[in-house]
């Protein structure tokens, strides 16, 4: 009972630290690390929690699509690669050409569905083509990993992380840790089955 | 700062229930301290249900993967249902476990 009770206290206090101090805030700045917005060979925009069956997009790819259409504005690279799910490349594509994006500007990786895989189709589209300079667009917290699989993919990565402030509000705040774990959780897995 | 705000709310609310309770009620102040012990107790009930609905839920969806053929991302995990049905869960045990002494 004793055990109980002190991870009772455990799970309090990391409840109280996850809601109300910047704790969370901190570790996405950290795992961001420094943007490097550089003119660059292409915009590659990693899919992130797919579109809903009604084709809107979840709020950070949403976000991810909307910063990689601004740094395409920024003249910062020719093309905008975007992978995901077809579902998501789909509503993104849409997104970006209506937003007066070029459509000869805006390609789709082929169907993927993990990380890992985003990493390969974008792999087999880019690197035949000599475009190796990227410029990653992911969230702060997926950006280790992120570009990690990129550059084992032979690509010189430059980050550009969608925000790196984070939630201020104690909900967002919980969801951005329980984020961050499930982030850290694949980030083990990865290493352990050697994608890493 | 603003979110701290609540904590007020929860510290205020906590005291009037304190009141309320010995004063209204009848309930023994000297009984509160194992009270808050029972209360972590559950806590960390919910807790281990939470490991376990993760842990669990984790095995399936990769078992999942070459079984049905399809792709189960991990992240339907990732709800804030979880934690919430995994104290619900906690809190039957534990007043099962009461009932039953």
């Amino acid at each position: 009972m004793r055990g109980l009770r002190l991870l009772g206290l455990v799970g309090l206090l990391a409840f109280a630290a996850a809601a109300f101090t910047p704790l969370a805030n901190r570790l996405n700045a950290w795992m961001a690390g420094e943007a490097r917005l550089e003119p660059s060979d292409a915009i590659v925009v990693f899919g992130r929690g797919g579109a809903d069956s009604d084709g809107i997009l979840t709020n950070r790819s949403l976000r991810r699509v909307l910063r990689g259409v601004d740094l395409y504005r920024d003249g910062l690279a020719p093309l905008l690669v975007l992978s995901g799910s077809p579902e998501e490349t789909r509503a993104r594509g849409n997104l970006a050409r209506g937003l007066g994006m070029p459509a000869a500007a805006v390609v789709s990786a082929a169907p993927a569905y993990t990380t890992r895989e985003e990493a390969e189709a974008v792999r087999r589209l880019l690197i035949p083509l000599s475009r190796r300079t990227i410029l990653l667009v992911a969230d702060p917290i997926d950006m280790p990993r992120a570009r990690a699989l990129m550059e084992r993919a032979g690509f010189v990565v430059r980050p550009a992380p969608t925000a790196a402030t984070g939630p201020s509000q104690p909900e967002a705040r919980l969801g951005l840790c329980r984020d961050i774990l499930i982030e850290l959780s694949a980030w083990a897995y990865y290493r352990l089955t050697g994608a890493l | 700062m603003l979110s701290l705000a609540l904590v007020f709310i929860v510290v205020l609310t906590s005291a009037g229930a304190f009141v309320i309770a010995q004063r209204g009620i009848g309930l023994r102040g000297a009984a509160l301290p194992s009270a808050v012990m029972q209360a972590l107790e559950c806590l960390g009930l919910a807790v281990l249900f939470l490991l376990g609905n993760l842990a669990v839920g984790f095995v399936l969806v990769l078992a999942l993967r070459p079984l049905t053929g399809r792709f189960v991302s991990v992240y339907i995990l990732n709800d804030a249902t979880l934690p919430i049905l995994s104290l619900v869960q906690a809190l039957v045990l534990h007043c099962w476990r009461a009932r039953s002494k």
